[in-house]
């Protein structure tokens, strides 16, 4: 029971969050609840596999890959490119917090100077890490169906 | 979707194409320059910049299109029979407006389709560029903070945290369009808003325990998410160096996020971020 709370818990306030920023990218008024629906789809997802014991890492490629492919589907229905739903859908899932820590850990290490211990740089280097496999894994997730459907795209 | 992009142009359909003169390509260059120039300023990934100016260009007439998308410029070679031409555009200034982004799309499939000739192109295109946000200003403010309040909750932060978080953002946005709107740089906007967030995410510390919740979530706005999952995809798909100075230029900006939070954080005293 406190899965599906928590599920729920998570599904509201990724679709306000991906609605926020959906009206902040100006997209089209009539894929409006098509990308709130998204971002609530993809952080359900991740949250899920989260629970199940999978990585962070590979949870955002699998909720990024739910992403994808409700673009990839919602981009017919409702007549806007795929882009329009998968970019509001994901930005939950950015590791921003993640990005920001290492960017803090860096200017820290800077701070002390030599006397720097390796936790310090340890940390660093695990969260730059993180934030760089988060990333891809969102990215390779969002372009899965293009990946898999449009093979002969790649003449270019 | 699907049978529009399988279509590609072989050479029994080249030869049933009319040559082009060379007026007529140059309008094209210009054209699909445009198309290129609305897309790259507004948030698209370097491979439907390449797919929707080569689609707009070869339904127009054109035997086949060359388009070279570099980080901060796009060039065209239009081509029919033995005929070319080719123009170079810098494209500056980068936001996100996905309208514009699904408008040029759609424009590409309706030329496509033969709905549509050059100088309707153009009307078109000039009415893509010049229309006016679907959202009112207050509304997409509204929505922002909304927006980074909802990520405090999904941080674990609680009700004053959300509240202090809204009001944080919000503000934020305002100072950010505001200071956009008067051209300063990028990088300076962003160490300043993020300054601003900080400092007013730093009042959390009177109704919180957990102040740096707020201070985290209220600079969600300034995350550049686009920037990193465009870079992503364009290194994927073979897009190098656009894919890097891009990934750089989402570094840079994250760097400038934490430089004015932490400055924020050396003022107010808020610790453990």
């Amino acid at each position: 029971m406190s899965l599906v709370w928590l599920l729920l818990h998570d599904a509201l306030w990724s679709a306000v969050a991906a609605l926020g920023f959906a009206i902040l990218f100006n997209v089209p008024i009539r894929t409006l609840p098509a990308c709130a629906l998204g971002g609530a789809l993809g952080h359900i997802t991740r949250t899920f596999c989260i629970e199940l014991g999978l990585s962070i890492t590979s949870a955002t490629f699998f909720g990024a890959t739910v992403v994808g492919f409700f673009g990839h589907f919602a981009a017919r229905r409702w007549q806007a490119p795929s882009t329009v739903f998968t970019v509001p859908g994901v930005i939950p899932m950015v590791p921003g917090s993640l990005a920001f820590q290492t960017m803090m850990d860096l200017i820290r290490i800077s701070e002390t100077g030599p006397g720097v211990d390796s936790a310090m740089l340890a940390s660093a280097a695990i969260n730059a890490l993180r934030t760089g496999l988060i990333l891809g894994g969102l990215a390779v997730g969002v372009i899965a169906p293009r990946l898999i459907f449009y093979r002969r795209q790649s003449i270019f | 979707m699907a049978e529009a992009e399988d279509r590609l142009p072989s050479a029994s359909e080249d030869a049933k194409k009319e040559a082009l003169t060379r007026q007529e390509l140059a309008d094209i260059v210009d054209l699909s320059l445009w198309a290129g120039q609305l897309l790259m300023q507004n948030g698209a990934e370097s491979l439907r910049i390449e797919e929707t100016i080569h689609r707009l260009g070869t339904a127009l007439g054109c035997d086949w299109m060359d388009i070279f998308v570099s980080s901060n410029d796009i060039a065209v070679t239009t081509i029919s029979g033995l005929d070319f031409r080719t123009k170079i555009r810098r494209v500056v200034g980068v936001g996100v407006n996905m309208t514009i982004v699904s408008g040029v799309s759609r424009l590409s499939r309706r030329v496509e389709r033969g709905e549509l000739n050059r100088i309707q192109v153009r009307a078109e295109l000039e009415r893509i560029a010049l229309a006016e946000h679907h959202y009112p200003r207050w509304l997409t403010i509204l929505m922002v903070g909304l927006a980074c309040a909802a990520f405090s909750r999904l941080f674990g932060g609680d009700w004053a945290i959300f509240g202090v978080t809204f009001v944080a953002a919000s503000l934020a946005l305002i100072v950010r369009q505001e200071l956009t709107k008067r051209h300063f740089n990028a990088v300076l906007i962003t160490v300043a808003t993020a300054f601003v967030a900080g400092l007013l995410a730093s009042s959390a510390i009177w109704v919180s325990a957990s102040p740096q919740t707020a201070l985290a979530a209220s600079v969600l706005l300034l995350v550049p998410g686009v920037p990193l999952i465009t870079a992503a995809e364009d290194i994927i798909t073979g897009h190098l160096v656009v894919g890097l100075a891009r990934g750089f230029f989402g570094t840079l900006i994250t760097l400038a996020i934490a430089l004015g939070l932490l400055l924020a954080v050396n003022l107010t005293g808020v610790g453990g971020l």
